[in-house]
């Protein structure tokens, strides 16, 4: 989270040459300017404050509850009770390998492939680039539910158009392909083509903000086209990397639906709780233990924010690389 | 089947968001300090499953006068949707409708915890109809001697077979489970598509184990539960299907999977529930008319009586938190939707709990002219529920143990012994983490 801090006193510090943005920046800012800074961060503040801090404080209040039981059901403080019975849970480690199992394989694999599309597609001028965003983005384009019933039909071997790979691994019906064991492999597809076509344009935006005038500087220094993408596009599209992996690391943490509905579809052959977040689901639903499933999602907040802060510091995601980038 | 997406916010997990819900009600979570009784005047609402939305419209059109309000809820079986509304319901002290079909029979054990304590005892306010059900019939609706719930049908197993390729092929129709093991077996070895039975679906676990009478779903108290797989009821039962699935017998699918019609119009033999006559072989599979046919439930080899697992076999229950006028339409709906042949005979495919109606609608079988043997399936489904084992519900989900793990660690290239072994290890687990004592 950025907060614009606003300083008083005058800095004395000259300026570099060269630098004019950081001698504007270092400026003190005029009044009006400080009261237009916290007119137009005060809808931030506010949702901020609405959708994240209070529910997350309110979440760690519950937490420190005292579960009630089936036989005693008195509720009142609980200390940390809450947390040793989440982290004791017999599936509570189980959730945490599926999930990672999934980030293994899925994150490399989408960031490589939004870059590298990105850069093909910069890399190809005129209409066919803009031809070939277009047809990226289709996949993309279609909701969350309607990709889900999509692949429900890709992975039937009973419909599907690729039957012939699923015969192949000897895998008659449904059951058989949607398993427990194969549920990494099918989130990587489902995810991969439901979010590659929008991460390829908002990295081509990137991309797109790249001044001409470095291009030129490259093609004087006699660089090709593969040593301009690696060395120089690359490195300078570094924060949208970044957000592309912080993004879809916290929508993977957060796996709920795709897994939940995949056992519908196989009629329950996949684990009821598979990923942390269904386990959360399932302190509150099944067991009635608000409070567990309160430590659970605070678990889940401390981890995603721990990763998320290492992407935001080591991309430059909200450092001067942007600044320089525009 | 209706899904909600949850709203991916932040960090905070899905369960965090609905949990901040309960805040707005200015009540903590898991206060359960009984609310008073209200009385509305007379209006009620009730829930029901898809297929009971006409049981209540036939209740509007008998009693114009009283105002209902119907909700139409998710009725999958194992779904989560109702649980998480009255998780909430309970939590905040109202919500509540005044009658419910509950779209799975485990529901009635979390309505009945004293954690939730929803579904009123009917023992004083519905003597009569009590009177009419036999008591096996409303075993599951018995807690510690009261009737938490009234029973729309009786779902015994009974032994389904297709009659047609026996009289064709020469079979005799097996007695005991052990016949009906090596039958199987021989019929898979001379006609290598023909299966004998389903093991996929959540209501295995009562085919099989409960038709053996292994203890998983024993209620010792309301936190103590009696779970032993290494019981010899659970190992004639295991052996038996070892048997069945070594011999090629069985199908890892499961009766409802989307894609099973493919397998079971090659379900030679099974033990089943009454609805699976109409729902399955009709309905869902279109086998044709004249082929199948049902006997008594088997009988273990050394027993002298048959035994039977049980199928559902829907649960209504009334609001515990009602009183008054209100109290009593809801009560007058109960009767209805359990007890009127406006709705069990006429509309309902199922075998009606309530006995005194049950000959009338088996005599409907006799009009439609399905079965091969109307005679022998009549009798079957009257004598199937008194063979009916004894098994409770429980606030763990055993049907969903029972398909998240035998036929994945089957598919996987495990032994049927394996299997077994993955869910009676994963049942303890369950049932200790919803806070069960485990003897």
């Amino acid at each position: 989270m950025t907060t614009a801090t606003v300083k008083d006193e005058r800095t004395t510090q000259q300026p570099a040459p060269g630098s004019r943005r950081d001698a504007a920046k270092r400026k003190a800012p005029h009044r009006a300017e400080t009261r237009g800074a916290y007119v137009l961060l005060a809808p931030y503040i506010l949702l901020f404050l609405v959708a994240a801090a209070i529910p997350i404080g309110y979440a760690f209040w519950i937490s420190m509850q005292k579960a009630p039981t089936l036989v005693n059901p008195e509720t009142g403080f609980g200390g940390f009770d809450s947390f040793i019975t989440v982290v004791t849970d017999y599936r509570f480690f189980a959730t945490f390998v599926n999930i990672f199992t999934v980030m293994i394989i899925w994150l490399p694999i989408m960031i490589f492939g939004v870059v590298g599309m990105a850069l093909l597609i910069h890399a190809s001028p005129g209409r066919f680039g803009g031809a070939m965003r277009f047809v990226y983005y289709i996949p993309g384009a279609l909701a969350g539910i309607a990709n889900f019933v999509l692949w429900v039909y890709l992975l039937n071997p009973a419909q599907s158009p690729i039957a012939f790979l699923w015969l192949d691994l000897g895998m008659t019906n449904l059951k058989e392909v949607v398993t427990t064991q194969n549920l990494p492999l099918i989130l990587t597809a489902m995810l991969f083509f439901q979010g590659l076509g929008t991460w390829i344009v908002i990295v081509n935006g990137g991309l797109n903000g790249i001044p001409d005038e470095i291009y030129e500087a490259a093609a004087l220094d006699g660089a090709n086209a593969w040593q301009l993408a690696w060395r120089v596009k690359l490195p300078l599209i570094r924060p949208w990397i970044g957000y592309t992996a912080l993004m879809n690391l916290a929508y993977g943490f957060q796996l709920f639906l795709e897994p939940y509905l995949m056992r519908q579809i196989s009629a329950g052959s996949i684990d009821s709780e598979w990923a942390p977040t269904q386990l959360g689901y399932a302190f509150a639903f099944t067991n009635r233990n608000f409070p567990a499933a309160a430590a659970m999602s605070i678990i889940l907040l401390v981890i995603t924010l721990a990763i998320g802060m290492v992407i935001v510091f080591r991309s430059g995601l909200f450092g001067e690389a942007k600044e320089r980038a525009r | 089947m209706k899904t909600t997406r949850f709203p991916s916010a932040a960090a905070p997990a899905a369960a965090l968001a609905i949990a901040s819900a309960v805040i707005f009600t200015g009540c903590s979570a898991g206060e359960s300090a009984a609310p008073e009784q209200t009385d509305s005047g007379g209006k009620i609402t009730v829930w029901v499953d898809p297929p009971r939305v006409p049981a209540a419209e036939a209740f509007q059109e008998a009693y114009p006068d009283i105002e209902i309000d119907v909700v139409q809820i998710d009725g999958t079986v194992g779904g989560t949707t109702v649980k998480q509304a009255f998780a909430n319901f309970d939590a905040a002290g109202s919500g509540w409708p005044d009658a419910i079909f509950f779209p799975s029979n485990d529901d009635i054990a979390w309505a009945t915890s004293s954690s939730s304590d929803y579904a009123a005892d009917l023992t004083d306010l519905l003597p009569e109809v009590i009177e009419g059900y036999d008591p096996a019939v409303l075993s599951f609706c018995d807690f510690d001697g009261r009737i938490r719930c009234l029973r729309n049908d009786a779902a015994p197993d009974v032994f389904w077979y297709n009659k047609a390729f026996f009289d064709e092929n020469g079979y005799t129709v097996p007695t005991t489970w052990e016949e009906y093991g090596d039958l199987a077996v021989e019929i898979t070895a001379e006609h290598p598509d023909k299966i004998s039975g389903f093991l996929g679906d959540a209501y295995g676990i009562n085919r099989y184990l409960q038709a053996a009478g292994c203890p998983t779903n024993d209620r010792v108290s309301e936190s103590e539960a009696h779970i032993d797989l290494s019981d010899p009821a659970c190992e004639r039962a295991t052996e038996l299907l070892a048997t069945m699935y070594d011999g090629g017998a069985l199908s890892t699918q499961g009766i409802f999977d989307g894609d099973a019609a493919a397998a079971g119009v090659n379900l030679v033999m099974s033990p089943g529930a009454v609805w699976w006559g109409n729902y399955l072989f009709r309905d869902t599979w279109k086998i044709p008319a004249g082929e199948m046919s049902a006997v008594a439930p088997l009988t273990w080899e050394g027993e002298s009586s048959p035994s039977a697992g049980n199928e559902g076999g829907g649960l209504w229950g009334v609001s515990s938190h009602i009183t008054g006028t209100q109290l009593e339409n809801a009560l007058t709906f109960a009767t209805f939707v359990n007890t009127d042949p406006r709705w069990q005979v006429e509309l309902s495919t199922g075998l009606p709990g309530y006995g005194p109606i049950q000959d009338a609608w088996l005599e409907n079988l006799e009009a439609e002219g399905y079965f091969a043997d109307i005679p022998g399936v009549q009798s079957a489904f009257k004598a199937a529920a008194g063979a009916v084992e004894p098994y409770s519900y429980m606030l763990y989900d055993t049907g969903s143990v029972w398909t998240e793990t035998v036929s994945p660690t089957l598919i996987s290239g495990g032994s049927m012994q394996d299997a077994i072994d993955a869910f009676g290890e994963e049942l303890v687990n369950q049932a200790q983490s919803v806070g069960y004592t485990v003897q």
